[in-house]
């Protein structure tokens, strides 16, 4: 089985990827009023041209995908497959984080999203993610991480985190 | 010449107050430990510390993240040298032979080699800023728009089109990152583009959203995805120490290196891959020991390199101060840390902030130092990083981005846009794509249209604008020799390789 990334599909699927933003591109720009200053360059004059420029480069990455793949493309490092649970747990991590932030407060959640992440990447090398006994260990240590972080930076200095209290130190 | 005296010492009075000294430190130690740590660069460390210049005053900070900057040199050659997985893209050349050396029982010198090359290195680029930096500012005040222009065009043509393996993949990415920069409010009519209705659109995308998503966040991704079964195997240290032989063999390497890259940062091409490799390829023609090369590891192999890379990346210093014009992304973010300050980088820097601007030449001085101590007594210490599980550096690393992407500005719908460029990240990763042309194009999109529109406003509108004015045309016409001349090279070389092939064939 080939490197996953020469397949040709997911090569094909970056090429139509890249179209879609320069198609999005180009209906954003339809709505930039053109106002033209000298020689007709206005706001709208480089969202045309990237979007253009988008469009030529998704064209070229997909003729390059169908006719024998991305041109001078080195093989990247690691494993050929993806392990994707190990992503996925990642993933819950830091999109948990983002959802739970402000409610629970920065070191709660934050723990919370290194417990998870913590997991994920024992996961992928192939431990085993472990008991409770485990994750409860991973979440101490991410308290132990998150706590000083959020001491210097908001008391040291004075950056906005959320805290779970008004005390300031949770 | 003794004006430059006379700042230089105002700005040693500046850098040397106890609380400047203390943030030169904090940025050199920290700066050591993320270059030492797989999975952390300093642009990204430093993108992670943006939040704190809403906080902390310019000098300081800018002191701070030079120091940040420059250690992260000195630490990823250490990486290089135990782990054979470069730290810095910049440290990769160290890796060849300083690996090897480490193999065969000799860490000890090839970490003394580096550390004290890198001091060598750092210390006379600093000079050379000194003495450059403030004649290119005089120079630069006669440049007018069509002319930084046609250099910002210069910038984004080298980090896209001339770096890296596909001129496509690198267009892709720097297109992607114009796009993110459009996203706002327009600098000069005041217009709002591509929100998409979303609020927090409104004010742009911050640069440390994009950092942090492609290069931590992405890498943690990537790390889960790809990275889990790679074997990683620590060389044991020994004692930092190097012979009278190896002196011998050192210094004028180190000064070659400098030497070579010095002009490399001060030109925007990609910061310090091209003159690393050049100087290896230099100390392996010149060596006297060239079977040692790739063998047992040579020591001229690691001390050139290294002292090449701090040098191109101390002067990457000289066209950021004094043009604003940013060659590697470290530097972007640089300029991104003085933008939120509302200080515009060029050349009246120099004029206007000429404070800052000598405080933080004098902190190289006092940082190389530094970090000189830090790396040769104490890198014992810094190795015992090496020992923090991948699993727990990599779901730390996570805690550190979300400090930065939200102090930033205070928005969780900023971490989910965070995740999905992170999802962008392991994507242009896997499939080779270029991620300085993001950064680059992202921060200087903005200024380049405003420069540009500008331009047009001199000339009236008309487009020759920029082929009347002979600097700007001199530019352009730079600009088209760098396209081309590598493709022509390249031609010509797969022309000669067909002919051999053909009188083989015969």
């Amino acid at each position: 089985m080939a490197h996953s990334s020469f397949s040709v599909r997911s090569q094909t699927l970056i090429g139509v990827g890249a179209l879609g933003v320069a198609g999005a591109l180009i209906y954003g720009a339809l709505s930039i009023a053109s106002d033209a200053g000298y020689a007709g360059v206005g706001p709208n004059f480089l969202p045309w041209l990237v979007a253009v420029a988008l469009l030529a480069c998704g064209a070229g990455l997909l003729w390059e995908a169908r006719r024998g793949g991305f041109r001078q493309l080195e093989q990247p490092s690691g494993a050929e497959r993806g392990d994707w649970r190990a992503m996925a747990w990642v993933s819950a991590g830091v999109l948990a984080n983002a959802a739970l932030l402000t409610t629970l407060g920065f070191v709660l959640s934050c723990a919370l999203c290194f417990a998870l992440a913590v997991r994920g990447l024992r996961a992928s090398e192939g431990r085993p993610a472990g008991g409770p006994r485990q994750t409860l260990l991973d979440a101490v240590t991410g308290l132990l991480i998150a706590a000083p972080v959020f001491w210097l930076f908001t008391k040291l200095l004075a950056i906005n985190l959320p805290g779970l209290t008004a005390s300031g130190w949770l | 010449m003794l004006d430059t005296w006379h700042h230089l010492l105002g700005g040693f009075l500046t850098a040397a107050t106890p609380i400047n000294l203390l943030w030169a430190f904090v940025g050199c130690a920290l700066g050591t430990a993320i270059g030492v740590l797989p999975g952390l660069g300093p642009a990204v460390t430093v993108a992670m510390l943006l939040p704190i210049t809403a906080q902390v005053e310019p000098t300081a900070s800018m002191i701070f993240f030079a120091g940040i900057y420059y250690g992260a040199m000195y630490g990823g050659s250490t990486t290089s040298i135990l782990l054979n997985t470069p730290g810095e893209t910049g440290t990769m050349v160290t890796a060849l032979e300083g690996f090897k050396m480490a193999r065969h029982g000799r860490a000890g010198a090839a970490l003394a080699t580096s550390a004290i090359g890198s001091f060598v290195a750092g210390t006379v680029a600093t000079v050379l800023v000194t003495l450059f930096a403030p004649l290119v500012a005089e120079f630069a005040v006669k440049l007018g728009p069509p002319e930084y222009f046609c250099m910002m065009l210069l910038a984004f043509a080298t980090v896209s089109a001339v770096l890296g393996q596909s001129t496509l993949r690198g267009l892709t990415a720097l297109f992607l990152g114009l796009a993110a920069g459009l996203i706002g409010m327009d600098q000069i009519s005041g217009q709002v583009r591509y929100t998409g209705g979303i609020p927090e659109f409104m004010d742009g995308i911050e640069v440390v959203l994009i950092a942090v998503g492609l290069f931590a966040v992405g890498e943690v991704l990537y790390n889960a995805l790809y990275e889990g079964r790679s074997p990683a195997d620590l060389n044991t240290l020994n004692r930092v120490h190097m012979t009278g032989e190896e002196w011998r063999r050192s210094w004028p390497a180190w000064l070659r290196g400098t030497l070579l890259g010095f002009p490399f940062g001060t030109i925007p091409a990609g910061g310090s891959e091209i003159p690393t490799f050049l100087s290896y390829a230099t100390e392996k023609k010149l060596s006297r020991h060239r079977e040692e090369f790739g063998t047992v590891g040579a020591i001229e192999g690691v001390a050139g390199p290294e002292a090449a890379n701090n040098s191109a990346v101390t002067a990457t210093l000289v066209p950021l101060l004094t043009l604003g014009i940013p060659t590697s992304v470290t530097a972007a973010i640089l300029l991104s840390a003085l933008q939120n300050y509302g200080i515009q980088a060029g050349p009246q820097l120099f004029e206007t902030s000429s404070g800052l601007v000598w405080a933080l030449i004098a902190s190289l001085y006092i940082g190389n130092v530094m970090l000189l101590i830090l790396n040769l007594p104490l890198v014992g210490l810094w190795v015992k990083l090496l020992k923090i599980p991948r699993a727990q550096l990599y779901a730390g690393i996570l805690i550190f981005a979300t400090v930065g992407v939200y102090g930033m500005r205070q928005s969780s719908f900023d971490l989910f846009v965070m995740y999905g460029i992170g999802l962008l990240g392991v994507m242009m990763r896997r499939f080779d794509f270029p991620v300085a042309p993001v950064i680059v194009g992202m921060i200087l999109g903005p200024l380049a249209e405003a420069q540009m529109r500008n331009a047009l406003s001199i000339g009236e509108g008309r487009w020759s604008v920029f082929i009347e004015r002979p600097m700007s045309a001199t530019l352009l016409a730079i600009l088209a020799l760098v396209l081309v001349l590598p493709r022509v090279l390249k031609w010509r070389a797969s022309r000669r390789a067909r002919g051999e092939e053909a009188v083989a064939a015969r």
